[in-house]
């Protein structure tokens, strides 16, 4: 007994001070940036990455209250249409659009969620499944409203500021920074306790008192406004929006950042979001073998880390433990 | 004495199953009841009737006065009404401590706003948790094992803190599910003496077991079942006596069962 309780105690001390000090570390690293790389490529892989951080964060607060969600990239897909259409064709400001699309996500998000996350497991996984590919459709079919599989083009700048990559760059960073503060937030205060708890066991919790259900279908709506900030963002940064962009092969790129970074903790899903992002661009110079390169460095990276690029940490912990 | 709880009727299937038919009792505020009888009585069922886990297909339940039959688990918790499980169910890769934290929630989560913007009363309710739940953890001698992981407790330790998460709700009817099956006989005699204190407390227990001496001495009243049907009702005495007692359970029965 003594040894269970003197590792608990020993590890979850240093965690949290080792833990701040690379959130800080990052954030200098991703506000000089562009200062210390003055180069467009990766400036660029810079804003995706902040971008596909806000998606990821987002979806793995889904992912704690126990449910896979492969509709992901459908509810960002709903916020940007939104957005872009409340601005190009109502004339909204860019900051009215943005809350607008993500009330839009946050809505169609409350209007499923009590069915659908009744089902969990793989069950779950098929039908948001096929939600996805529902939205994907009418995102398609909707032509005089959508523009079609062609899209809407010439999305404007947010604001004048954000046209260079430089001004947009600064503003997905402050976006991710706001979204993923938020996720962290939520994890980190009674609500994360409580999440954890009716995931790991949802009928003793719900036997203390918790409305299991309501949760799961907050959370649910939540992190769909969430993602809407990145449908948004994208929207303007491509200065496009398209159905493909939203399809069920960008939900499931969100689902692997969270399980290639690590399930259990935010960190994981922001690991993965670099990873996943920056991986394929950095195999662009290998055309033709690219996916190939891409699948076969995935599988090795789940065979040897099955908890996620995350448990690293924890091996080196190990180590250092062990000398 | 007032009634706390009153159930009539109440019945339950499973396919052509009847796990509870039609039973009817009532349980005093202050008192300890005893839900008693062999494997497959339909003692869990009636438990998870009453805590809102299953709904029933016919009956009532009134608790304080308040028709609450089909309510689900979180609103009779809220209510007062509170449960443990028979196979211990805790939080196993989580420890001591957090288990008990979240059995808390009800008095722990301030609301939405509160929590996430960690206002000053949320802090103060969880101070005033965290000391509630200190003295409890002392209470089962689980509190120098606060850090240790619930999962690693060896199993009668785990059935206190089902305990500890259970009382952490503030219940005014608990409601436990064999707490004392597979506990070595000392081990029995203390959760014997910690239901005493419970009640002393001013909760109102119901105690299934299916060892009648054990529950015959702890409780008030006893109701028996069998084959999902009340058998008996009454006074320990007056159950032992009961010559349909003797034949269905205590003699031969108990093997039929
Ligand atoms: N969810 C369920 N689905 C189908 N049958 C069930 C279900 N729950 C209970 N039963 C059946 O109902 C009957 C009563 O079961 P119950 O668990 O209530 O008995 P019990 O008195 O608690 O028994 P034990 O002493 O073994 O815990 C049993 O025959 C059981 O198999
Ligand atoms: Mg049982």
């Amino acid at each position: 007994m003594a040894s269970v309780i003197g590792a608990a105690a020993r590890s979850t001390r240093p965690r949290i001070s080792a833990l701040h000090g690379l959130v800080a570390g990052a954030a200098l690293l991703l506000a000089l940036w562009p200062l210390v790389f003055g180069n467009k490529f990766l400036l660029a892989l810079a804003t995706l990455v902040a971008l596909y951080a806000i998606g990821a964060a987002s979806l793995h607060l889904i992912i704690r209250t126990g449910h896979v969600s492969f509709a992901h990239a459908g509810f960002m897909g709903v916020a940007g249409y939104v957005a872009v259409l409340s601005q190009m064709r109502l004339g909204l400001p860019f900051a009215a659009a943005l809350p607008l699309g993500c009330l839009a996500a946050a809505t169609v998000a409350l209007a499923i969620g009590p069915l659908i996350l009744r089902v969990t497991g793989k069950y779950f996984v098929l039908v948001t499944f096929l939600f996805g590919e529902i939205l994907r459709l009418v995102f398609t079919e909707w032509t005089a409203v959508t523009g079609g599989s062609n899209g809407i083009f010439d999305v404007p700048p947010p604001a004048p500021v954000f046209a260079t990559p430089l001004g947009f760059y600064y503003l997905a960073l402050g976006a991710a920074v706001l979204c993923v503060g938020i996720v962290a937030r939520i994890l980190g205060s009674e609500i994360g306790r409580t999440i954890d708890a009716l995931r790991e066991a949802e009928r003793l919790a719900e036997c203390s008192g918790v409305p299991v259900i309501r949760w799961k279908v907050a959370v649910f709506v939540v992190a769909c406004a969430l993602a809407g900030v990145q449908g948004v963002l994208q929207a303007h940064y491509l200065r496009l929006i398209d159905p493909t962009t939203f399809s069920i092969v960008e939900s499931l790129n969100l689902v692997v950042m969270n399980v290639i970074g690590g399930m259990q903790r935010l960190a994981g899903a922001l690991i993965g979001a670099l990873f996943l992002t920056a991986l394929p661009e950095l195999l662009r110079g290998y055309v033709e073998m690219q996916r190939v390169f891409f699948g076969i460095i995935l599988i090795i990276v789940m065979a040897a880390l099955p908890g996620g690029i995350i448990e690293i940490g924890a091996r080196l912990r190990a180590l250092g433990k062990a000398r | 004495m007032s009634r706390l709880l009153e159930t009539s009727g109440l019945s339950r299937s499973f396919g052509g199953l009847r796990a509870v038919a039609g039973l009817s009792f009532a349980v005093a505020e202050g008192e300890i009841l005893g839900l008693i009888g062999p494997n497959g009585a339909g003692k869990t069922t009636a438990i998870n009737l009453l805590s809102g886990v299953i709904k029933p297909n016919a009956g009532r339940v009134v608790f304080a006065g308040e028709e609450v039959t089909g309510l689900p688990p979180h609103h009779l918790a809220r209510k007062g009404l509170v449960r443990t499980f028979q196979s211990t169910v805790v939080y196993g890769h989580r420890t001591v401590r957090e288990n008990a934290l979240r059995g808390a929630f009800l008095g722990l989560y301030p609301g939405v706003v509160p929590a996430f913007l960690g206002t000053l009363r949320a802090r103060a309710r969880r101070r005033e948790t965290e000391d509630r739940i200190a003295e409890l953890l002392a209470w089962f001698g689980l509190d120098h094992l606060g850090e240790a992981i619930a999962g690693s407790l060896p199993y009668g330790r785990q059935k206190s803190l089902g305990m500890v998460i259970a009382l952490a709700a503030r219940p005014r009817l608990l409601m436990l599910d064999e707490p004392v099956a597979g506990l070595a006989a000392e081990e029995a005699d203390q959760v014997l003496e910690t239901i005493r204190r419970i009640r002393q407390r001013g909760v109102t227990l119901i105690v299934v077991d299916h060892n009648m001496r054990f529950i015959s001495g702890l409780c008030d009243r006893l109701v028996v079942l069998h084959h999902g049907q009340e058998l008996a009702q009454g006074t320990p005495q007056q159950v032992l006596a009961d010559s349909a007692v003797i034949a269905a359970y205590l003699g031969r029965g108990h093997g039929a069962a």
